[in-house]
């Protein structure tokens, strides 16, 4: 290069050339609308957008509305032992998932299990269970086991499984592990140092995963009634089915006030074990 | 080395009796734990659950695992595929509707950027609104609009409004303050600010969060499916009602590919957005 080439842009301006991104842009902009288009056109499955037709049911959707806004409070009493199961179930899935979220954890992180296939194995497991949405793994077992709180119960361990050995694995497998290159360099086995030091360290992610669980199960066993699997959601359906929204209004702001109770109580836990 | 290993137990033996410290109390754990332990014994003892009929799980999960998927149902993929062209499509929509509704509402509830008395009225509906389990947000909604997928492409939207906004005004708040300052000093006023320090750096992070969205949404369509709106999940209801299990077989394997497939492709992307190429 001679001299004269580099001096020249310099003498023009002192400002770089603007990088050309409008094409890469023009390209993403346009694949971004044409998946949108694609997504409402009926033909082929797409989402069929008619303003018309809830301009239609406006007025019926009204009427539902405002009987939601009037909470039928003399149907609280009979809320109680379903909202009572709701609570046990996301208490006692949470409690099964937790004792066996530990050993599946460190079966899925690198660190703790450097036995490949096995990890493998176990982390396909888990994320075939985590494609599977809640209620559809509830709507099987249902028709599986009966209508129940079981199915539920089955259902919250299986979600609750998924999420916390999917978080905490990861959080292992992205640390810095010190002390078990130490233990291992010290000569321990990879059980001692699983028992001695991983289980122990790591303590802190599985309580806190734990309390994670335990909040979204009070959601989900809410609704898992919906299919047949026990808890108030079963009352919610039966009352949507007959149309009593008063009834259904109360059930909902009985969940929320039950949700928000778990999650300021999981909040202060989990400040605590920070 | 046995040398100096003897000597060190030796002072180690030889001093506790004097410096070691008190043991502190376990008395909290050991009644948390306590506690914990009772309700879980009540909660297991009452709750209205055959314990036994756990002991037919396994086979029964192997015989139904034999019955959906020894020999799924094939013939019907082309319209599985079609029911789940339209429960992306309700996601989708979904997604695009919540982060359209969910970045400005967001956006003025961050620190510094809405009014105050704004900021708390927003902060306090999306947290009603994630309160509330997506199902129920969708079930109201759909009393009120009828139950096609349209409006269960709004019930996602809306429903993930209390999220999304709560992520956006997260993201916003722990952004560095320097360009704001800066757009400030040269005298922006707050729409210039948001414009030229807020919205270029939290856009790739809120570009993000609207891809988990979406990832989010593929598996609350398929839930909202079930409870009517179309799309696989009403497929997948219907079929398990008919107990047509070879068919349920192939819908839960349409299912799950695509979710994992979404999951990683959504995954990709939201990595490159972040770390760029």
């Amino acid at each position: 290069m001679t001299p004269g080439t580099t001096a020249e842009p310099a003498t023009r301006s002192e400002l770089p050339p603007r990088p050309r991104t409008w094409p890469r842009r023009t390209l993403i902009v346009s694949a971004l609308a044409a998946f949108t288009v694609a997504t409402c056109l009926p033909a082929i499955g797409g989402v069929e957008i008619d303003l018309g037709a809830i301009a239609q049911n406006w007025r019926r959707g009204a009427a539902n509305l405002s009987a939601l806004l009037q909470p039928n409070w003399a149907f609280v009493p009979r809320t109680v032992q379903p909202m009572l199961e709701t609570l046990q179930m996301a208490f006692v899935g949470a409690a099964i998932a937790a004792a066996l979220s530990v050993p599946l954890t460190l079966w899925a992180a690198r660190p703790t299990n450097p036995h490949t296939p096995s990890r493998l194995a176990v982390r396909a497991v888990i994320n075939v269970i985590r494609a599977v949405p809640d209620l559809v793994w509830a709507t099987i077992l249902v028709a599986m086991v009966g209508v129940g709180a079981l199915p539920g119960l089955l259902t919250l361990v299986l979600f609750d499984v998924g999420i916390v050995v999917k978080l905490v694995s990861e959080a292992i497998d992205s640390a810095d592990h010190p002390y078990l290159e130490a233990a291992r360099a010290g000569g321990a086995t990879q059980h001692q140092m699983n028992r001695g030091l991983a289980l122990p360290q790591n303590l802190p992610l599985f309580a806190n995963q734990w309390l994670y669980a335990l909040e979204l199960n009070v959601r989900i066993s809410a609704i898992l009634g919906i299919v047949g699997a026990g808890g108030i959601g079963r009352l919610l359906d039966e009352r949507f089915g007959f149309f009593a929204y008063g009834d259904v209004s109360v059930i909902i702001l009985e969940i929320l006030v039950v949700v928000l109770i778990i999650e300021a109580a999981s909040h202060l836990l989990r400040r605590r074990l920070a | 080395m046995s040398d100096t290993l003897e000597s060190r137990t030796r002072t180690t033996t030889a001093s506790p009796a004097v410096v070691l410290p008190p043991r502190p109390s376990r008395l909290v754990q050991t009644v948390a734990t306590a506690v914990v332990g009772l309700v879980l014994l009540v909660s297991v003892t009452t709750l209205d659950v055959e314990w036994a009929a756990l002991r037919d799980l396994p086979a029964a999960v192997g015989e139904y695992g034999v019955l959906m998927f020894a020999d799924p149902d094939w013939s019907r993929l082309p319209r599985a595929l079609f029911e789940m062209w339209r429960s992306i499509s309700m996601a989708w929509l979904g997604a695009l509707l919540c982060v359209v509704v969910s970045i400005p509402l967001g956006m003025l509830a961050a620190d510094g950027v809405g009014p105050t008395w704004l900021r708390f009225t927003l902060r306090g509906v999306f947290a009603v609104i994630r309160a509330v389990p997506e199902v129920i947000i969708a079930l109201v909604l759909l009393t009120v609009t009828g139950l096609t997928p349209f409006t269960g492409a709004l019930a996602l939207g809306i429903a993930g409004i209390g999220t999304q906004g709560k992520w956006t005004y997260e993201t916003i708040e722990t952004l560095r303050d320097g360009a704001a300052d800066a757009v400030r000093a040269a005298g922006g006023g707050r729409t210039a600010v948001v414009r030229w320090a807020l919205w270029p750096a939290a856009l790739p992070a809120l570009l993000s969060f609207a891809l988990y969205r979406f990832e989010i949404n593929i598996r609350m369509s398929a839930v909202l499916g079930i409870v009517g709106a179309g799309g696989i999940g009403s497929m997948l209801a219907n079929y398990t009602n008919y107990r047509a299990w070879d068919t349920v077989g192939m819908l839960l394997i349409v299912v799950v590919v695509t979710t994992m497939a979404v999951d990683a492709v959504s995954g990709a992307l939201r990595r490159r957005i972040m770390e760029g190429p």
